[in-house]
Formats: C-alpha cells, sequence, structure tokens
C-alpha cells in the first residue's frame, strides 16, 4: 500500500513538474491567446465620446484624428496599465515608464486635457510643436527614443490639427505623471537636454 | 494570465534607443572666442539633434524627416533673400532659426533662442561651409510691390502659364502637375513641388513680398530657378499676387459640409493615386526607423530604408530582425501576393504562417487602418527599388535557456532591458554582421520589460 502510495506521489510530483514546465513554456508571452487578443479596442472604448461634440465640423475634425491617433500606435505608450492590461478608464491618460540606459528615466505624458496634469496647459501650437519637430514647450528637443516624433511630422499640417482637436475632447483623467529624471550624469538624453546658459559650452 | 499586449509593444519605439548607444561624433573644428563657444552649445542642443554635430544634416534624428534638415557644409540655402547660387544673408538665416520653416519639421526658434545667442548660433552655423569666408551674399532688389488688384491676379494668370508653372505645380496649383512626382534635390533625396493652395505650408512665407523673392532668389538645390531675366518685375508681382488668390480654405476653418467634401476628396485622391497614400502614411508610421541599417554615427545608411536590418535582442525570446521590405524577389516582399503583406502587418502572421510576437512590430495597431489604406501600403511597397539583403531568421533559444528566462522572468521577477543593433549590410560571407557586436558592443538598455507586465 504504501509502495503504491510512494508511486502516485512521485508521478504526481513528475507530472507537476512537467506541468509547471509546459505551463512555462506557454504562457503568454504568446503562444496561448487568440489572434484577437492583441487587437487595440482603444477605439472602441472612447467612440461613444466623440459623438457629444455639439460642433458638427469639430466632430468631423476629431473623428478624422481618432483615426490617426489609432493607426499611429499612440495609446499603446500614453495609456496606462492596469492589473488586467491597459486601463481603458484612463485612456491616454500617461505614465508608463520608459527606462533607459541613455536616457534616464522617463514617463508617458498625459494626453488627456485635464486642466491640472494634462493636456490643457498646453496651447494648440505648443502640442503640434511637439509634433512636428520634437521640441517641448521648453525649448527642449525630445529624444526620440521616447516618442517617434520624427515619423509624425511627415503629417500634414491638417492631420496634426485633427489630431489635437480629437485630444482636446476625449474625456479628461487626472492624472499625475512623474518627471524625467537622468540617472547617469552622460546620458545622451542630456544631449537635448543642455541648457546652454547653465553649462557654457567647454573648450 | 491574460498578457497585456500593450505594455509589451511599448518597445515599439525601441530602435530609437538604438540611435543613442554612442557617443557624439567629434565637433568641428574649433574656433576661438566666446560667441562661437555660445553658438555651439546652442547648435549642440537646438540643432545637432537633426543638423548633426558636423552640420552635414545627418543627425541622430535626420533620416525619417522629409524634406531632410539642411547640409549646411555645402553653403548652400534654400531660402535667401539673395540671387540664385549666392549666400544667405545673416538676416535670412535669422529669420528661419526664428521662425521655422513651414510644412518642414524645422521648428520656429524664436521664442528659445533670441537676441545674441540668435546672432551667435547663426555665426556658428556659418562655420560649416568655407563659402562664407570668401565669398559674400548678393542681395536681390525688391522692386515697388504691385497692388493685389483682379487684374494683377488676371495677368498673374497668364504668367503662370508663361512660365509654365503648372508643369510643376499643376493647373490648380496643387502642386501635381505633369512631371510632378519624381523631383530630387542636389542631395538625391526626394522632394514634392509646393502645393500652392496650402499657404500655410510656405517655407519662406506666404505674403505676396515673400513669394515675389521666392520667384527671384529661386529655391536653391531644387529644381525651382530663379526667373530673373525669364520674367519682369512685375510680371513676377502679378505671379506672386495670382499664387496668394490661389489658396484654399484650411480644413481648421472649414464647416461641416466643407469637411465632409473635403475629406471625400482626399479619399477619392487616395484611391486614384494609392502609391501617394501608402508613401504618407509609411511615413507617418515611420517603417524605415526600425526597417533601415544604421551607422556608427547612429544615422540611417544611406539607400538600406526599408530593407530592414535591425536586430532586436529580447531575452528571452531570441534575436529578431527586421525584415526586408523592398521589392526583392529572393530576401524582400516581391514574391509575396498583397493579401499576405497584409495580413503580416495587421494580424502579424507572416507568410509562412510563423506568427510575430506582438512586439516590437506593432501590427496590432494597424489592424485598424482602414481596408483602402491597407492597399495603399502594399501599393507604395511594392514601388521600393529591390535591395538584396538576406535578413537572418529569428535565433531563437534552445528550450532550456527559453524555460530558464520564463522562470527568471515570471517566477523570480526579474527584469531584461531589451536591446537593439544595426548590421552591416553584407559582408563577404552574405552573413550580416552586427555592427556593434563583440568587443565593440555597446548594448542598450531599452526600457526595461517589466516582469510583472509580461506576465499579464
Amino acid at each position: 500500500m504504501k509502495k503504491i502510495l510512494k508511486r502516485v506521489a512521485i508521478a504526481v510530483a513528475a507530472l507537476a513538474v512537467v506541468g509547471f514546465l509546459a505551463f512555462l513554456y506557454l504562457i503568454p508571452p504568446f503562444d496561448l491567446l487568440p489572434r484577437e487578443a492583441f487587437i487595440n479596442p482603444h477605439a472602441a472604448a472612447v467612440a461613444g465620446s466623440l459623438q457629444s461634440i455639439a460642433d458638427p465640423a469639430e466632430r468631423a475634425l476629431a473623428e478624422r484624428g481618432q483615426y490617426i491617433m489609432s493607426y499611429s500606435d499612440c495609446s499603446d505608450c500614453h495609456t496606462p496599465q492596469g492589473d488586467q492590461g491597459p486601463n481603458w478608464d484612463e485612456f491616454l491618460a500617461g505614465g508608463a515608464k520608459f527606462q533607459t540606459r541613455y536616457t534616464g528615466t522617463v514617463y508617458s505624458r498625459n494626453l488627456t486635457p485635464d486642466k491640472e496634469t494634462g493636456l490643457a496647459r498646453a496651447s494648440d501650437e505648443e502640442v503640434k510643436r511637439v509634433l512636428r519637430s520634437g521640441v517641448f514647450h521648453d525649448g527642449r528637443i525630445m529624444a526620440p527614443t521616447t516618442m517617434p516624433w520624427p515619423a509624425f511630422s511627415n503629417m500634414t499640417e491638417e492631420d496634426r490639427d485633427a489630431l489635437v482637436v480629437y485630444l482636446r475632447h476625449i474625456r479628461p483623467v487626472e492624472h499625475k505623471v512623474g518627471e524625467w529624471s537622468p540617472q547617469t550624469p552622460n546620458a545622451l538624453y542630456y544631449f537635448y537636454a543642455y541648457d546652454y546658459a547653465e553649462h557654457p559650452a567647454k573648450k | 494570465m491574460r498578457r497585456n499586449s500593450s505594455g509589451v509593444a511599448r518597445v515599439t519605439t525601441v530602435f530609437f534607443l538604438f540611435l543613442f548607444s554612442s557617443p557624439l561624433r567629434s565637433s568641428p573644428p574649433d574656433e576661438a572666442g566666446p560667441t562661437t563657444d555660445l553658438g555651439r552649445s546652442i547648435y549642440a542642443a537646438r540643432c545637432a539633434p537633426c543638423h548633426g554635430s558636423t552640420g552635414q544634416g545627418n543627425g541622430p534624428n535626420a533620416g525619417l524627416l522629409n524634406p531632410r534638415p539642411r547640409n549646411f557644409t555645402s553653403g548652400v540655402y534654400k531660402f535667401r533673400s539673395t540671387e540664385s547660387g549666392s549666400l544667405p544673408t545673416d538676416d535670412d538665416l535669422m529669420s528661419t532659426v526664428k521662425n521655422g520653416l513651414h510644412g518642414t519639421s524645422m521648428s520656429d526658434w524664436g521664442a528659445f533662442i533670441h537676441g545674441d545667442s540668435l546672432k551667435a548660433v547663426v555665426a556658428y552655423i556659418k562655420t560649416f561651409s568655407p563659402k562664407f569666408q570668401n565669398d559674400r551674399p548678393r542681395p536681390i532688389r525688391v522692386t515697388t510691390p504691385v497692388p493685389m488688384t483682379a487684374a494683377s491676379i488676371e495677368a498673374g494668370k497668364k504668367v503662370y502659364a508663361k512660365l509654365q508653372c503648372a508643369d510643376c505645380h499643376g493647373t490648380d496649383g496643387a502642386g501635381k502637375g505633369v512631371v510632378a512626382g519624381d523631383f530630387k534635390d542636389d542631395w538625391n533625396y526626394d522632394i514634392d513641388a509646393a502645393d500652392l493652395t496650402q499657404p500655410w505650408m510656405f517655407r519662406g512665407g506666404s505674403t505676396p513680398r515673400d513669394i515675389y523673392i521666392r520667384f527671384k532668389a529661386g529655391v536653391d538645390g531644387t529644381p525651382m530657378p530663379s526667373y530673373v531675366g525669364t520674367a519682369t518685375d512685375k510680371e513676377m508681382w502679378d505671379l506672386a499676387n495670382y499664387v496668394v488668390s490661389l489658396a484654399r480654405k484650411p480644413a481648421w476653418k472649414m464647416n461641416a459640409g466643407e469637411l465632409k467634401d473635403f475629406y471625400a476628396k482626399l479619399d477619392l485622391q487616395a484611391k486614384a493615386n494609392p502609391i501617394q497614400r501608402g508613401r504618407y502614411l509609411v511615413r507617418t508610421i515611420g517603417c524605415g526607423g526600425c526597417h533601415s541599417m544604421y551607422d556608427d554615427s547612429l544615422g540611417i545608411i544611406e539607400g538600406t530604408q526599408f530593407s530592414g536590418g535591425l536586430t532586436f535582442e529580447l531575452y528571452p525570446f531570441g534575436n529578431y530582425t527586421s525584415r526586408n521590405l523592398t521589392s526583392d524577389k529572393e530576401t524582400g516582399l516581391g514574391n509575396w501576393t498583397d493579401q499576405e503583406i497584409k495580413r503580416a502587418f495587421t494580424q502579424g502572421i507572416a507568410r509562412d504562417g510563423r506568427k510575430f510576437l506582438p512586439f516590437p512590430m506593432p501590427w496590432a495597431s494597424f489592424a485598424s487602418l482602414k481596408e483602402e489604406d491597407q492597399d495603399a501600403i502594399v501599393a507604395y511597397l511594392r514601388t521600393l527599388p529591390a535591395i538584396h539583403h538576406k535578413i537572418p531568421d529569428p535565433e531563437k533559444p534552445n528550450i532550456f535557456s527559453y524555460l530558464w528566462g520564463k522562470f527568471r522572468m515570471l517566477v523570480l521577477k526579474e527584469q531584461f532591458p531589451a536591446s537593439a543593433h544595426s548590421m552591416k549590410p553584407v559582408d563577404d560571407g552574405g552573413k550580416p554582421v552586427s555592427v556593434l557586436s563583440g568587443s565593440q558592443a555597446r548594448p542598450i538598455a531599452l526600457r526595461s520589460v517589466d516582469a510583472k507586465e509580461v506576465q499579464r
């Protein structure tokens, strides 16, 4: 009897180990999920909010902007992550952390029109300047490591404007986002953030 | 456990980090004086990211910009108030820095660079070309303007026909003339004829005076000539007035009905010319950013754009190299059907049925592209000249290290930075070689892939 129990125990243990290894092998990423699971549902998540725009011209612009936003992949970086994937309640509210050896730690910005923490603080022209030239409101050039603005600079001015109109009409979310912190003094990002008044060039 | 596609797909921007994996190039020759110091430091912070620290227009950001940043070493400037072939005046350069160039990624720096700083940075830019020491700008003479009247506009229309402006800019001025489409500038980069109906895109300003100066000065380095000698001053003023009259309403000023028509017209144009639309989408999405090779100075190697060759090291999943998107039959997409290409970039399934990782290729987002836009992208990719560039298959780890890596990631909660490196075009053995391999390797910590996110 004991022998049988022992054998069963060994079998169970072996099965558990094999099962665990198989589990490790198969768990995401990415083998167990259907392909649809990777399709970003963000467009559907906010589609309702554009219908409430009173001005039909503004609505048409915002719809164009929404389309541009979805294929340009904005929400992958700018929607914060919850326990069950992207937190769609905080759509485009930023806060994703990017840690790199050469740029230090940066956080994706809050793109919702929140007055305290979001894009409401920036003028349309300031937002467009980031999308066009990668230049922040303080004159710093954004490293394309954190946002591929050189690609977005190829947009027509009219599409860029539509995108900004869209961003003005998504639901504002109060979400304070961390500031950039250079972790190494010779981070190349420093090159972009270089303040020539405080750091006179070395001869 | 549900994987969070977005969390990991964020590494789509990973490739840009590659650009930051090496120190800056050597500085241009030293010049004495505090002005040069000030100019140099402003240049390093504000200009070098695109124009390059040696002024050759090949900074880390330059590869994806259209038009490309100016190469200062050539001394050829497009937007001047001086004779064709002459140098720009200091005021021209300062105005460009201050106001930017509309329709390009050159920003309006006026809010950040002014006064002595502006003078210093312009002086520094001039040190890149010896021409400024040997030659002087020859400003053009601006005559008295012809007032904007119906008669002048009508006269300008005749000049437009006489000077054959429509060949490049189209009869309606929308930049779609019969010979438009294949323009290259002197540096062999694609450029487009200006769309004269969109004055907000005019690089050098949209007043009649700005436009008159453009006719008189020409746009050096492009097919746009100076019309001095071909047309009289009065004709050029009339023409400027006519060009101003061509302006259409921008989308942001249209009412709902006009917008509906406008977007319908854009859709029609896209359908009529899918290659144009596809080029626009491919450029704004930035496909060339990953599907290209990079040189040691972190610029995209000329002639390798879209031929793939950037390798992403994604422990524990293996090393994945961006594919060749050109129309080469053997190594590119030449033998793929349209459906296969579309399935690859919208569903992440390769021709042979192999599934892509959900990153760094953000195919899940491209699934939201409309069917006709997907077709347009395919149509454009078909036009890319074939580049023979064999891309290695993904290198996957053996099962033990894969399991061990997964264990570290998911159970021990370790974080593994992803990294990327470019390859040399093709070495003698036909096998691509990593630029940043061996002792020269400068592996870069990309965004740390958070184990928790991967687990979800």
